[in-house]
């Protein structure tokens, strides 16, 4: 079992980070009265790992069998009859999916699936809550209808049914549906955190930690939990006893974007864009998600950019993501950002060496 | 002979067909409401009568219609309204009533005047003597068991293949039986034949059962009739074959045709021009007539019709009506048919009737528009253009070079004053050398999302490469289109009048902006049109993503329902470097092991596939600098 998985805290009393969140969450339970709740932070923040503990602090151990099922649906929509299929992780008590793997259908599957869901109570055996819990994962990447109707259920089955939902971007969800539920803000962990937790993992599997260098880890890690512990593993998989000059090996396609800044840097011509154009291609088939790559082409460049242009060049990326998520073929947009860069950068060349 | 007939016919072919056939002006009026005709495929073949099959009533209802009411039919559809108000009017003028099964005075002079003899046939006279000779060894030599009977005519629409087929047969005496495609099933029609019991048959067991019959019992009406006349089989419309099964049964069933049929038989497909082939249909049916070659089957190729023999036809036919148009316009509409005679023929006809009623476009007008064709601004009267001439098509390689080579006049011709704004240096581009984009699209039949996909593929080779500049605005007017495009999918409910002009005007931009921003063309030279590889890109994607979905149910426990970004940039390289622990769980080495053979595989596939598609796709420059 990979370390992530071994030492993701059960319950909400263990947790290392977000202890005040963890405590809110069970006052809340403890008060049986739950109600909808949305987490939204970056990715490896540790939402995942609160919903998980907070289902059970609420069902108990039961909560943590959970079973996959691959179910398809059938849903009437008017005059056909669509068929989806959707993986689903489930409980007695919750049933976790991820409505935007139905791509353009995902409304049908918030419509209709989630609606039947919430029809069927859980058998109220004593004690226990009248209510099933629905997890939903990527909201943020939901169709405005698809959110739309998930408001609607939300309204009309809030008695037999809580929602729990998760999101990296509280500001892709509509308004309508963040004020039906109390938001939950899950901050990226800041680098002390993260040392926090490399130590104590550090402690249980018995290793030499040489001082300082869960730092070097956190720092690399880019205040991303999961990845911190995933990297860590890396190092002592590689070399143990760890040293301090030890390199932290990197994740394969942060290098191969960095090769891009530094292709993009070194020569501005349209035969240069096409090269590029290569390299994204080969980082999209490794679905590797073109806002990503993005984000992290931007701030290679801007490590190497002379601090007048940056806030130009800021402003294009925000455009082209923007652009990127009312377009469909991202590589048209991504390409028109290197295009836009390095038209400014070849100005800023010869304004400043003629 | 209508084309809409329902069921296999038997037609002597020295009947004179005109008096029992009626053909309405527009046949799109005719295929636009196709009324259910009763089908009875079964008692066809040896029914014992040799005039035309008696037409089921359905038929006679709907000839019986006022050509108004059909119009007004018509009128649903927005293109052909303008059309055919026009025509509806000139024969309006020409007082005919449509009433009466037949058309006294106003007759299709394509039936009116389809050739009887050999020497009427427009056709080249060295294919008419091929099929002659064809026929001949057919029809004289006696049966042997291994002789072919088969030949297949291929050619563009209008090229006269039937009509050769049927004046050759009929030098010889022969009996023409031809199989017609059955009037295609509309939704509503299956609906309601569902709800009344009947079963619906699909056209293609429809023809496998006629090949079947043709196969066992092939003389059998000839030998009840007790006529001793040879008999030729025509097959005019093959079923139209969608989708890979479907396509393989109508080929295996030809082929058995082609293998066991004992009778003359003819089959004829219609070629589409160029400018279709992007689709694949077309493939299909190349495919089909070269397997049914290497079958054994005799094959010719009709060429369109030369303009000098249409010319020599056509003005047979003035002397004929005695219609007194001008050897110019003659010239005119022979040009402009593009080698189909029947189209000719008709535009003659139709050229003919407005001459007598409005007045004679003016010829002028009409000999500079076809001077003009090459290098016009699009600003053309559109009037003229419509009265003759079928529309130019293009091919979508032959739009893009054109798009992609951006050939500019040297010189500013038009002045700007005169529209009363001006531009600023930076925006003005000189004229273009081609008609206005959109013309070309439509010509190129260029879809908005394929044309922008090809442009942004090849776009940046015919940048010169100091014009990083020009690349951002052109890459930027492509974001611009995708945009737009997939706008088209945020609507909630289909409109598809507004999709429409969101693709044309998405393409608009997409091509306009590949203008406008290429300001320095890179000089012209040898350059290839690839195949976007993106969609290679896109393909390996959603693969690799469905291997993903798969992989992380398997794993579900380390995975979770994590999504895909969160693998793809966190645990799967992580995974890559904790492959190397040999104590690692079998599973996630499991995990780790088949994410990288899947993920080189892929990279090969790339790497393989892709000098293919640079070959298939290869054009040389000539190619675009002719177009």
């Amino acid at each position: 079992m990979l370390w992530v998985d071994k030492y993701r805290p059960k319950n909400l009393d263990k947790v290392l980070v977000h202890e005040e969140i963890a405590e809110n969450l069970k006052k809340l339970v403890t008060e049986q009265d739950c109600p909808h709740l949305l987490f939204y932070g970056p990715p490896g923040s540790g939402k995942k790992t609160l919903i998980m503990a907070l289902l059970r602090e609420m069902f108990g151990p039961s909560a943590e069998k959970v079973r996959v099922e691959n179910k398809g649906w059938k849903v009437d929509a008017g005059t056909r009859t669509i068929e989806i299929e959707l993986t689903t992780l489930s409980s007695t008590h919750h049933v976790e999916l991820n409505p935007s793997d139905a791509g353009f259908q995902d409304r049908y599957i918030v419509q209709e699936i989630i609606k039947e869901m919430a029809r069927n109570r859980p058998i109220d055996t004593k004690g226990k809550r009248g209510f099933k819990v629905l997890v939903l994962n990527e909201v943020d990447k939901l169709s405005k209808e698809a959110q739309h109707s998930l408001r609607r259920t939300m309204e009309k089955y809030s008695s037999s049914c809580r929602l729990i939902l998760c999101c990296n971007s509280s500001s892709k969800v509509t308004e309508a549906v963040r004020s039906r539920c109390l938001n939950v803000r899950v901050n990226a962990p800041n680098n002390d955190e993260i040392v926090k937790v490399l130590e104590f993992i550090g402690k249980k599997e018995n290793l030499q930690l040489p001082p300082g260098f869960s730092a070097r880890v956190a720092v690399k890690s880019n205040r991303s939990l999961r990845r911190a512990i995933l990297l860590f593993e890396a190092c002592r998989v590689q070399q143990y006893p760890f040293t301090n000059t030890q390199a932290i090996p990197p994740m394969d396609w942060e290098e191969y974007v960095t090769e891009i800044a530094s292709d993009i840097m070194k020569e501005q011509s349209p035969k240069r864009l096409f090269q590029v154009r290569g390299k994204f291609y080969e980082l999209l088939v490794n679905c590797i998600p073109p806002e990503i790559v993005l984000k992290r082409l931007l701030s290679e460049l801007l490590k190497k950019l002379d601090a007048e242009l940056k806030h130009e060049v800021c402003h294009w990326a925000a455009y082209y993501e923007h652009r990127m998520r009312l377009g469909q073929k991202a590589i048209f947009h991504l390409e028109a950002f290197v295009a836009k860069f390095m038209s400014i950068y070849k100005g800023f060349l010869i304004a400043t060496f003629g | 002979m209508g084309k809409r007939r329902s069921t296999v016919v038997i037609v002597s072919s020295d009947d004179d067909n005109d008096n029992d056939d009626v053909f309405t002006i527009g046949r799109n009026c005719s295929s636009s409401n196709s009324k259910p005709t009763l089908r009875n495929s079964k008692s066809v073949l040896n029914s014992k009568s040799r005039t035309a099959y008696a037409r089921p009533t359905a038929k006679k209802a709907r000839l019986s219609h006022p050509l108004s009411t059909s119009a007004e039919l018509l009128s649903n559809f927005d293109e052909y309204k303008f059309l055919s108000g026009d025509l509806a009017d000139d024969f309006a003028g020409f007082q005919v009533s449509t009433d009466s099964r037949r058309l006294d005075g106003v007759e299709s002079w394509v039936y009116k005047y389809r050739p009887r003899s050999l020497e009427e046939i427009a056709v080249h006279k060295k294919k008419v003597e091929e099929v002659r000779m064809w026929f001949e060894e057919k029809l004289s030599i006696p049966k042997q068991g291994s002789q072919n009977y088969v030949l297949l005519i291929t050619g563009q629409a209008g090229t006269g293949k039937s009509a050769t087929v049927r004046v050759v047969a009929s030098k010889f005496g022969a009996e023409v039986c031809e199989w017609n495609a059955p009037t295609p099933t509309i939704w509503a029609e299956y609906v309601h034949n569902l709800n009344a019991g009947v079963t619906y048959i699909s056209k293609l067991d429809e023809f496998e059962n006629f090949v079947e019959r043709v196969r066992k019992y092939g003389m059998l009406s000839s030998s009840l009739s007790g006529s001793r006349q040879p008999m030729v089989l025509l097959v005019e419309d093959l079923p139209v074959a969608s989708g890979r099964i479907a396509q393989g049964r109508l080929l295996n069933c030809l082929q058995l045709l082609v293998k066991s049929v004992q009778v003359p038989t003819v089959i004829l497909i219609t070629d589409y021009s160029a400018g279709d082939s992007a689709d694949a249909g077309m493939r299909h049916w190349e495919e089909l007539s070269s397997s049914l070659e290497s079958a054994g089957a005799c094959k010719m190729a009709f060429n369109p019709i030369t303009v000098n023999s249409i010319k020599k036809v056509l003005s047979r036919i003035c002397k004929q009506e005695k219609c007194n148009t001008s050897s110019e316009q003659v010239n005119l509409i022979a040009n402009a048919s593009g080698g189909d005679i029947r189209h000719a023929i008709t535009t003659l006809q139709y050229a003919c009737l407005r001459q007598e009623k409005k007045v004679l476009v003016s010829s002028e007008k009409c000999t500079s528009n076809l001077e003009a064709k090459v290098h016009d601004h699009g600003q053309k009267d559109a009037g003229s253009s419509l009265a003759y001439g079928r529309d130019q098509t293009l091919s979508l390689f032959h739009g893009l070079g054109k798009f992609l080579h951006n050939k500019r006049d040297t010189e500013c011709t038009i002045s700007h004053s005169d529209d009363g704004f001006y531009l600023k240096e930076g925006f003005t581009r000189l004229p273009l050398k081609m008609d206005a984009p959109e013309k070309v699209l439509c010509q190129a039949y260029g879809q908005a999302r394929p044309v922008a996909e090809f442009l942004h593929e090849n776009v940046l080779d015919f940048l010169s490469q100091d014009a990083i500049e020009d690349a951002w605005s052109v890459v930027s007017y492509l974001s611009d289109a995708d945009c737009l495009l997939s706008s088209v999918h945020r609507t909630v409910t289909r409109n598809y009048e507004i999709e429409n002009v969101i693709q044309s005007a998405a393409a608009s931009v997409a091509v306009r902006g590949v203008l406008f921003g290429n300001a320095h063309p890179s000089p012209s030279r040898w350059h290839s049109i690839r195949r976007p590889e993106l969609w290679q890109a896109e393909k390996s994607t959603r693969s690799n993503m469905h291997e993903m979905e798969r992989q992380r149910l398997d794993h579900f426990y380390t995975l979770g329902l994590a999504n895909i970004s969160a693998i793809c940039t966190d645990y799967r390289p992580a995974l890559k470097w904790l492959g190397y622990r040999a104590s690692l769980p079998l599973e996630h080495a499991d995990v780790n092991n088949s994410l990288i053979r899947d993920n080189s595989l892929e990279n090969d596939e790339l790497v393989d596939t892709y000098p293919q598609n640079q070959a298939g796709d290869d054009f040389t420059d000539d190619d675009i600098e002719e177009w």
